[in-house]
């Protein structure tokens, strides 16, 4: 590890959040509710999770059109490509009980932009995907975006032409999914890295199309400020 | 069980209604605890999450895998139903974490003057110098 | 061994290096659907652990695709999984499930996943 002149910044202060949430933890362990290993298990797992394995994985479809067959037939198989295993590569050895093995890429097309929700509890593809952002699991976003598609892709900024069938994606059951979007104009040349870095997030949810230049989510204000300034403690 | 206004049928489910009435523990932290949002402002810290996130997560997961304590569908349930009136004010994860230990508390997975002691005995624990 | 409601050690068992659903492969039987069939979503009366959305009770769509075979998540939920089932992917026109939905978006749909137990013949 690299010397820093000076030591960056932390929190010098206990909240009873980190409090709560330790305490939650123990009891629950001396419960046997699960075990401290099965925790620790599950903690190693998540801090391993990111967008960026599913970035490759458009990436490479776009510039292989055979992947992108499998990818399309075989979500799963495509994901090995990309270094995720649904199967083993899980705490459990067969998925987990949360994200299934069922991954299933939405090829959009010129006519076709698909765009994915989980409406009963914001399941997401985790193992290729990352943790989901706080507005997918917000109850707005998942009762708004299956009835009023359109109004929620214009508030993220994307609108669609009206002959192109925008098709809400549900994952409700096993199935888990990631968009595949159009390869854009102007990556013409582009290695796998230099297109992986524009997909995504947003663009692999469907609530965003890549775009030459745009590398990052756009910023979402989810929430109003809830302890303004003056709420001294 | 309470009449409650027409539900938008995207999300809703047949389900019993959740156990709503405030929980004094949580009420204190909920009004007293300071929120990362808060936290890492004033102390100029960049992360988006605080450190204990990702625990939650795992927690999350492990309740909701072998033994399955608290099935993952019941739980987001309530969540929504939580994060919508007694925790609406609270930011993520906060709020998450929250409605988790409402859900075990009303569930009797843990018990409302244990956790309070338990928090007691961990905050003694973290500022012991 | 856990006497807990929810043991999911058998499941363990039968499902590790497999995936699940991939271990519930051949067990469903015949599949009473197929893909370009229309079929309409029952309203049966749910318990718990439903996860048909209300929003699609009633309504008719087409199959896309078979998916995979599995429990129910009625069942699963409870452990009963010795009759798994066919899952089907099925897609609506927005306009069968809203009737307020804009005719100006005509091709504008919704896709998702049912077990065989909620379909029948549209």
């Amino acid at each position: 590890m690299t010397e820093k002149h000076k030591p960056a910044p932390m929190v010098d202060e206990v909240s009873d959040f980190e409090v709560l949430e330790m305490a939650v933890r123990e009891l629950a362990i001396e419960k046997g509710l699960f075990s401290a290993e099965d925790h620790r298990r599950w903690t190693e797992y998540v801090h391993t999770l990111g967008p960026l394995p599913a970035a490759r994985l458009v990436a490479k479809a776009w510039l292989d059109p055979e992947y992108k067959k499998l990818a399309v037939r075989d979500g799963v198989k495509a994901s090995l490509a990309v270094g995720v295993d649904w199967i083993n590569g899980m705490p459990t050895n067969f998925g987990t009980p949360s994200d299934y093995c069922n991954l299933r890429v939405l090829e959009d097309t010129p006519k076709l932009k698909h765009v994915v929700v989980c409406t009963l509890c914001s399941c997401y593809p985790r193992p290729i995907l990352g943790q989901s952002p706080e507005w997918y699991r917000t109850p707005n976003y998942r009762r708004r975006l299956v009835r009023w598609p359109r109004q929620v892709l214009a508030e993220f900024g994307l609108q669609l032409p009206a002959d192109v069938e925008v098709r809400v994606a549900d994952s409700n059951q096993k199935t888990r999914y990631i968009v595949l979007p159009v390869r854009p104009a102007g990556t013409e040349g582009w290695t796998e890295e230099q297109l992986a870095a524009i997909v995504t997030r947003d663009c692999l949810i469907g609530v965003a199309v890549p775009k030459p230049g745009v590398t990052a989510n756009a910023k979402r204000p989810v929430h109003p400020a809830v302890h303004p300034i003056h709420h001294g403690h | 069980m309470t009449t409650k206004g027409k539900k938008d049928h995207s999300t809703a489910t047949t389900w019993r209604e959740p156990e709503l009435s405030p929980i004094s523990l949580l009420e204190a932290i909920r009004r007293h605890g300071r929120v990362w949002g808060d936290l890492a402002a004033q102390y100029g810290v960049t992360n988006p999450d605080p450190p204990w996130k990702v625990n939650l997560e795992a927690t999350c997961d492990a309740l909701s895998a072998e033994a399955c304590a608290l099935p993952l569908l019941e739980r987001r349930a309530e969540e929504d139903e939580l994060s919508a009136s007694l925790y609406r004010d609270v930011p993520y994860p906060e709020r998450q974490l929250l409605a988790l230990a409402h859900s075990m508390i009303r569930r009797g997975l843990v018990d409302e003057e244990e956790l309070g002691r338990r928090m007691k005995e961990v905050y003694r624990r973290l500022t012991s110098v | 061994m856990s006497t807990s409601k929810h043991d999911r050690t058998h499941h363990a068992k039968k499902a590790t290096g497999k995936g699940d659903p991939q271990c519930f492969k051949g067990e469903a039987g015949p599949a009473k659907f197929k893909v370009g069939d229309r079929v309409r979503i029952r309203d049966l009366p749910d318990i718990f652990y439903t996860r048909c959305q209300m929003y699609t009770r009633g309504a008719a769509g087409t199959v896309t695709a078979l998916v995979y075979e599995s429990p129910a998540a009625e069942d699963e939920a409870w452990d009963n999984t010795d009759k798994p089932e066919w899952f089907y992917s099925v897609k609506f026109m927005q306009k069968e499930l809203w009737p307020e939905y804009s005719d100006t978006y005509a091709n504008d749909s919704v896709e998702t996943e049912f077990s065989e137990r909620w379909l029948e013949k549209a």
